[in-house]
C-alpha cells in the first residue's frame, strides 16, 4: 500500500508498527507486558470482528431467505443456537443434535471424497508406467515412487510385526517419509521465512528506509 | 572445578536471542541492498501459466482467497498474478472466501492489480461474494447451487441483479478454480468439484501445500501449482511484472543462507561433542 | 425415553446424515432432499462461528470477576477492544450492509488487526531458525535423510541455491517434484483410509468423542 497521508493512517500506520515491536519483544528480549498489551489488543479485535461477519453471515444466507418465504429454514436457525448449549453444562447434550448434523454431513461428505483422489487415482497415478520413448531419468523415477509409496504404505500396517522381509520393505518405507517429512520441511522453512520477511520490510518501510 | 567449554559446547549455549537478531537484521539487509539473482521456473508453475493461458473470453473462474491477512507474503503475490493473467485473457470473476478477514485480503488483492481491474466493471466483469463458512458441506453446496450460500454479492446486492451471475450457478458453469489456501480448502474443491464434476483446479498457497497438493499434482488432479512466495515469483516473472515477490525473493535467500549455516554449526558442534564425549 | 434422547437419536441423526451425504455422490445434482440438508448444515455451522468467541468472552469476564493476578487488567482491555468493534461494526452494518463503512471499525481492522495478525503468523520463523541450530541433526539414517533432503529444498528454494552450486537445484527439484511424492502420497493413502474407518465408526454409533460426551453425563 502507498504510505498514508491522512492523519488517521499515519496514526494507524505508527500503531501497526508500535505494535509489532511490542509482539516481537518477546523472541527479541522476554516475556513483557507490552508483549501480553498487544496479544490481547489481537484477541479483542479478532473477536469483535469474527462475531460481526459470523452475524452478517447468518443474515445474509439464513434469516433473510426465511422472511422471504423459506420458512423451514426456522428449523436449521433453532438447531444451531443449540450449539450454545454448550455453554451451560446442564444442557450440553442438546448441542449433541445440531453436531450430529454437522458431523455426519462431514463425515459423509468426506467418505465419498476421498475415495477417488487419495486412493484411486494414487494408486493408478503410482502404477502407471511412463508413456512410450521415456528416458532412463523416466524410469528411475517410475520405480522410485512406486517402490517407495508401496514401501511406505506398509510401515502403517500394523497387523504383522516388522520382521523379516517385511522388516526391510518398512525400513525403507521409513527413509522414503522421512526424505518426503525433509522436503516438506525444506518448504516449511519458506514460508516461514516469508512471513517474516514481510514483516522486516514493514519495519523498514515504515522508517521510510525502502518505499512503501 | 568446572570442566572448560570447548569452542563448540560454548557454541551450543549461545542465547537464542543472539539467533533471532541476526535473523531479524538479515532479513532487513537485502532490502536495502538487493542481490537480484535470477529466478528459474518450475514445471509446476509453468503449467499453471499455460493453463491460465488457455482461458478464453468471457470464461467464467473462481478464485478462493483461502488465507487471512496474516498470509499476505505468502499467498498474495501469486494470487495478484494470476489475477492479471486471468484479467487480460478476458476471463470474468468470481471471488470469495472463507476467512472472516476476506473483505481486506480482497481490497488489497484489488489494490496490487489496481490497473487491471480498473478496467473492469463490477457485476459485468468480476463480482465479490465475501465470506463464506462451513466447511466441506459448503464447498459441496457451491457445486451444486450458488444461491443457497450466497443469495447476495457481499454488498447486498441479489445474484440475478449482477448481470455476470444471471447463468451462474453451479460448478460446471465455472471454467477453473484457483484455490490460495494456508489450510485445507483445495482438498474440499479436490472432492467436491474436481473429481465429481470435474472442474479444473489449481492450487497457489502457502509452500507447506506445495509438498503436501504433490502427489495430487502428479496424479493430474490438480492443473499446475505455485508453491509459496518462490512461485508468486515465478509468476511474476512468467507475465513479466516483478513486484512484491521478486523483492521478497533476496531476503528469502539471506534467511535461507542463516538457516543453513545454523544446521551446519548445530552439526558439527553435535559431532565434535559426541567425539569428546566418547 | 431421556437416555434415548440423549444418545441413542443422536447417533441415528448422524448415521440418516452420514448415508445421505455419501449415498447423494450417485445421484449427484438431482437429489434436492440432501441439498437442503446440507444447506441446514451450513447454517448451523454459521451460527456456531460464534460460539469460540462467546466462549472465550466468558473467560475473560471471569478472569475480571476473579481479579486474576496479572491478567485481569488485560481482559477489561480485551473487551473494551470488543465492544468498540461489535458496536462499531453492527453500527457500519446497519448503515450500509458493510461493517468497514463505519470508520472506528474500519481503522481497527486496517491497521492494528492486519499488523497484529501478520506479526504472530510471523513469530514462529524465529523457532524454526533455532530448532535449525538445536533439533535439526544426523543422529541417525531417518534424521541424516531428513536432513539432506530439507538442505537441498531449502536451498532449492532459494535462488542462491544455483549461484553456490549449479547441482544444487536439480538435486532439490528432484526432492521436490519427485523424492518427497512417495511419502506424501503415502499420508494421503492411509489417511483417506483412516478417515473411511473412522466414518463407519461415527456411522455405527462407535465413536462419540466429537460429541462432547462426559462419563456421567
Amino acid at each position: 500500500m502507498p504510505y498514508p497521508t491522512d492523519p488517521a493512517g499515519i496514526a494507524g500506520l505508527w500503531v501497526a508498527w508500535l505494535l509489532m515491536l511490542m509482539i516481537y519483544s518477546y523472541p527479541l528480549y522476554k516475556e513483557n507486558l507490552a508483549f501480553r498489551f498487544a496479544e490481547h489488543t489481537y484477541i479483542g479485535i479478532t473477536l469483535g470482528v469474527s462475531l460481526i461477519v459470523a452475524m452478517s453471515n447468518v443474515i445474509r444466507i439464513a434469516i433473510v431467505p426465511m422472511l422471504q418465504g423459506k420458512y423451514h429454514y426456522i428449523i436449521p436457525i433453532i438447531l444451531g443456537f443449540m450449539m450454545y448449549s454448550l455453554l451451560v453444562p446442564r444442557y450440553r447434550w442438546v448441542s449433541r443434535y445440531p453436531i450430529a448434523i454437522l458431523v455426519g454431513a462431514g463425515f459423509g461428505l468426506g467418505m465419498r471424497g476421498v475415495l477417488i483422489p487419495n486412493i484411486t487415482q494414487q494408486v493408478i497415478s503410482t502404477i502407471t508406467p511412463p508413456a512410450t520413448g521415456a528416458g532412463a531419468v523416466d524410469w528411475w523415477n517410475y520405480i522410485y515412487i512406486a517402490i517407495g509409496t508401496i514401501c511406505a504404505v506398509m510401515y502403517f500396517v500394523l497387523t504383522w510385526e516388522h520382521r523379516g522381509g517385511l522388516g526391510y520393505a518398512t525400513r525403507l518405507g521409513r527413509w522414503i517419509i522421512m526424505i518426503g517429512l525433509g522436503a516438506y520441511f525444506g518448504n516449511t522453512v519458506l514460508f516461514r521465512m516469508a512471513m517474516l520477511s514481510g514483516r522486516a520490510q514493514f519495519f523498514l518501510q515504515v522508517l521510510k528506509i525502502v518505499p512503501m | 572445578m568446572s570442566e572448560e567449554l570447548t569452542f563448540w559446547e560454548k557454541l551450543a549455549r549461545i542465547d537464542r536471542r543472539v539467533f533471532y537478531w541476526i535473523l531479524f537484521i538479515g532479513l532487513m539487509v537485502p532490502f536495502i541492498r538487493p542481490l537480484g539473482l535470477a529466478i528459474t521456473v518450475s514445471p509446476s508453475t509453468r503449467d499453471l501459466y499455460e493453463e491460465l493461458r488457455r482461458v478464453q473470453p468471457g470464461d467464467v473462474c473462481l478464485i478462493n482467497i483461502a488465507f487471512g491477512v496474516s498470509a499476505w507474503p505468502e499467498c498474495m503475490p501469486a494470487t495478484a498474478a494470476c489475477t492479471k493473467l486471468l484479467i487480460r485473457q478476458g476471463a470474468k470473476l468470481i471471488i470469495i472466501g472463507p476467512y472472516y478477514d476476506v473483505d481486506l485480503s480482497y481490497e488489497e488483492l484489488k489494490r496490487r492489480c489496481a490497473e487491471d481491474f480498473a478496467k473492469l466493471k463490477y457485476g459485468e466483469d468480476y463480482v465479490y461474494l465475501g465470506f463464506y463458512a462451513g466447511g466441506e458441506a459448503v464447498v459441496a453446496q457451491l457445486a451444486s447451487d450458488f444461491r443457497s450460500v450466497f443469495p447476495t454479492d457481499a454488498y447486498g446486492t441479489p445474484l440475478d441483479e449482477l448481470p455476470m451471475m444471471k447463468n451462474i450457478n453451479k460448478a460446471t458453469d465455472i471454467r477453473l478454480v484457483l484455490s490460495s489456501d494456508t489450510g485445507d480448502w483445495c482438498s474440499y474443491y479436490i472432492r467436491q468439484w474436481r473429481i465429481p464434476y470435474g472442474v479444473p483446479l489449481a492450487e497457489i498457497g502457502i509452500a507447506m501445500l506445495g509438498s503436501e497438493y504433490m502427489p495430487h499434482y502428479r496424479a493430474g488432479i490438480l492443473f499446475g501449482m505455485s508453491v509459496g512466495v518462490r512461485g508468486g515469483a515465478e509468476l511474476e516473472k512468467l507475465i513479466g511484472e516483478p513486484a512484491d515477490a521478486t523483492i521478497r525473493m533476496d531476503a528469502i535467500n539471506i534467511s535461507h543462507i542463516l538457516v543453513i549455516i545454523a544446521v551446519l554449526l548445530g552439526n558439527i558442534g553435535y559431532f565434535a561433542s559426541r567425539g569428546k564425549r566418547r | 425415553m431421556s437416555e434415548v434422547l440423549r444418545r441413542e437419536v443422536v447417533y441415528l441423526i448422524t448415521a440418516i446424515t452420514t448415508i445421505i451425504m455419501f449415498v447423494e455422490f450417485f445421484f449427484i445434482g438431482t437429489w434436492s432432499a440432501a441439498e437442503e440438508l446440507r444447506t441446514w448444515a451450513i447454517i448451523i455451522a454459521n451460527i456456531a462461528l460464534g460460539l469460540g468467541a462467546v466462549r472465550l468472552l466468558a473467560e475473560h469476564v471471569r478472569n475480571i470477576q476473579r481479579r486474576r493476578a496479572g491478567v485481569w487488567p488485560f481482559s477489561i482491555w480485551l473487551i473494551i477492544l470488543f465492544v468498540v468493534m461489535f458496536l462499531s461494526g453492527l453500527t457500519g452494518y446497519a448503515a450500509k450492509h458493510d461493517p468497514s463503512s463505519n470508520p472506528v471499525y474500519n481503522w481497527l481492522f486496517k491497521w492494528p488487526y492486519t499488523s497484529l495478525g501478520q506479526t504472530l503468523y510471523a513469530i514462529t520463523g524465529f523457532y524454526i531458525f533455532s530448532a535449525a541450530y538445536r533439533a535439526f541433526r544426523a543422529r541417525n539414517i531417518d534424521a541424516a535423510l531428513l536432513l539432506i533432503a530439507g538442505c537441498f529444498v531449502i536451498l532449492t528454494n532459494a535462488t542462491v541455491g544455483e549461484v553456490i552450486w549449479s547441482g544444487i537445484p536439480v538435486i532439490g527439484r528432484w526432492f521436490l517434484d519427485y523424492g518427497q511424492v512417495p511419502g506424501m502420497r503415502c499420508f494421503l493413502i492411509v489417511a483417506a483410509f483412516g478417515m473411511l474407518a473412522y466414518g463407519f465408526r461415527a456411522l455405527l454409533g462407535r465413536e462419540r468423542g466429537f460429541y462432547g460426551e462426559v462419563a456421567g453425563e
